[in-house]
């Protein structure tokens, strides 16, 4: 993973549910098809924003609810490296750091009026996001957890580990 | 002496070997581990990882509950590579589709132990919380970590305290209950939160009402659950434990995030509104809006206990025209134990038609599947936009009771008017 994520954004509103995200007829399909239709119960245009940019930012509760994992999947299939918001549900946390991509809280961000395609600039390490001219500081996620996210996902983690090596 | 502590930090303290300080982050061996039909993704991550066997077979179960019976060859090929896959592994049991909701049958079968770690890739794991277990959730990929090196990392939650007190009136359950709970706590109200249930009420509970609370506090954003592994649940697990288990119960004195206390007298039977979880209201202000299908099933409230409970109202009425219902038992035994009971062939001469035992409509819309506009009254847990696979239909949660009533009437109505 970077140190540095910096993207144009996609700002998604509050309460947007895991199944909103993918629903569960989604699950099995191949990652080309999931990104086709990730979001897409919310409409082809909101489809295709979070296709076209790599950050998103979104209200409260963004893809809380069910514990499957396809949604986390389609964000990244779409391309997601990194998604902020104000809070999210548990399982989604975990299963977007699993799958590589970056969940941030940082509630002054979410609401600091980001617009679609603004550029959105994530220091990881330093665990702050800077946008139109400011600075935030977000909830910074453990080392240990990071080291995941870093390593591509828990798959390429789980892999370096098995292999002896230091993931 | 070290100070007072919440079962949580106990249990995880234990399973990792170490200290759980709340905020910080363990790395824990789960005592068992079960999956369901999303087990194949986490032999894709198993596979991927390199890893050539399970560790500690003797302590991982799947159970088809999702897409059962398969609809597709897509869901039949990947039963298939499920049921494979537990062989060649030689997981400890593989229980086929039709057996029941992984959830249920884990308990039934003696999986779910006072003290223990118990981890699902399903957000419904929480329910283990009824016998004393630490039940958490994990993702699928998680699920192929664990199975590749036996363990994962957990964070130490800070822990809501519930106390219940007082008695339930007439035509209220335990699902009244967790809908006026999660109404006043919202959808992420115990975010990252773990729930103790505690208080006379809650020791008079059956693991079957103590089942339907822990199962739903997944909708207030928790981590999970527990009730105080007393008596009840001790007799419930001793003839079926699969593994030597040790209860732990929170210290006297523990140090708490929030606390609540609930007089169960205070609680009306309770509907939640469709679209989030959290708009609940009693069922007296929704009474008369139309409904096109009643769903009772799903791990929340389809065992023996509830059907009774709708069997006693719907005994010699009818299903009204203008309605389906659906009756889906949360598992075989259950299904078993109701149709010995006569409580099945009262609902079906009712004019309930019966699913086969698993998550159904539940999971994003196996059986059941509503058109554009329709709604469906369900006893189930979620009730978010396209849940049951339909985006342009609506869910309205409620009780075995209430799903029962409504379903004479043909519209959202009060049970208390129901029962005799």
């Amino acid at each position: 993973m970077d140190t540095v994520i910096e993207a144009s954004a996609a700002v998604l509103g509050d309460f947007v549910s895991a199944d909103a995200i993918l629903p569960a007829r989604h699950s099995f399909l191949p990652p080309a098809e999931m990104a086709a239709n990730v979001l897409g119960d919310l409409g082809e245009q909101t489809n295709a924003r979070v296709r076209s940019h790599a950050i998103l930012v979104v209200g409260t509760a963004f893809g809380y609810g069910t514990g499957r994992e396809s949604p986390a999947r389609a964000l990244r299939a779409a391309g997601v490296k990194a998604i902020v918001g104000k809070a999210f549900a548990r399982m989604f946390f975990r299963n977007c750091l699993n799958n590589g991509i970056l969940a941030l809280e940082c509630p002054e961000l979410a609401e600091a009026g980001v617009r679609d395609g603004d550029t959105v600039t994530i220091r990881v390490n330093e665990a702050r996001i800077s946008h139109g001219g400011r600075d935030y500081a977000c909830q910074p996620v453990a080392p240990s957890v990071l080291a995941i996210v870093a390593a591509g996902g828990l798959i390429p983690y789980g892999k370096a580990l098995l292999a002896g090596g230091a993931p | 002496m070290t100070r007072p502590r919440t079962f949580v930090e106990k249990a995880l303290a234990r399973a990792s070997g170490g200290r759980a300080e709340p905020g910080g982050i363990v790395e824990a061996t789960p005592d068992f581990s079960y999956s369901h039909d999303y087990a194949a993704f986490a032999i894709d991550a198993f596979e991927q990882m390199g890893a050539p066997k399970v560790a500690r077979p003797d302590r991982v179960a799947v159970c088809l509950d999702h897409g059962v019976p398969a609809n597709t060859a897509r869901d039949a090929n990947n039963h298939k590579r499920v049921r494979d896959f537990a062989q060649a592994q030689r997981l400890a049991q593989f229980l086929d589709a039709g057996r029941g909701i992984a959830h249920q049958v884990m308990m039934e079968e003696g999986w779910i132990l006072p003290g223990a770690l118990c981890v699902a890739n399903d957000s419904h794991a929480c329910s283990g919380g009824a016998v004393g277990a630490l039940a958490l959730a994990t993702g699928e990929t998680e699920m192929g970590f664990l199975w590749a090196t036996g363990r994962l990392w957990f964070k130490v939650p800070a822990t809501l305290r519930i106390d219940l007190d007082g008695e339930f009136g007439p035509g209220v359950y335990a699902k009244d209950l967790m809908l006026h709970l999660v109404h006043q706590l919202g959808v992420l109200g115990a975010l990252y939160q773990f729930i103790e249930f505690h208080g006379p009420a809650a020791a008079r509970m059956s693991v079957s009402e103590r089942f339907t609370l822990c199962n739903m506090s997944a909708e207030v954003g928790a981590k999970g659950a527990v009730f105080q592994a007393d008596e009840r649940a001790r007799e419930f697990v001793a003839p079926r434990a699969r593994y030597p288990w040790e209860p732990l119960l929170a210290d006297p004195g523990a140090d708490y995030a929030r606390r609540l206390s609930v007089d169960l007298g205070e609680v009306p039977p309770m509907v939640a509104l469709p679209g989030m979880e959290d708009r609940g209201v009693p069922v007296r202000e929704a009474s008369g809006q139309h409904i096109d299908q009643v769903f009772i099933g799903s791990c929340t409230n389809a065992r023996a206990d509830d059907l009774a409970i709708a069997a006693r109202i719907l005994q010699g009425r009818q299903v009204h025209p203008g309605v389906r219902l659906l009756v889906v038992p949360a598992s075989r035994s259950v299904a078993l134990q109701s149709t010995r009971n006569g409580d099945l062939a009262t609902l079906l001469e009712a004019g309930a038609t019966l699913l086969p035992s698993g998550c159904a409509v539940c999971a994003g819309g196996h059986q059941g599947v509503l058109a554009d506009g329709e709604r469906c009254l369900s006893t189930s847990n979620r009730n978010m936009p396209g849940r049951m696979g339909n985006k342009n239909a609506e869910i309205l949660l409620c009780s075995p009771a209430t799903a029962a009533a409504s379903a004479v009437a043909g519209c959202v109505a009060d049970p208390r008017d129901y029962l005799r």
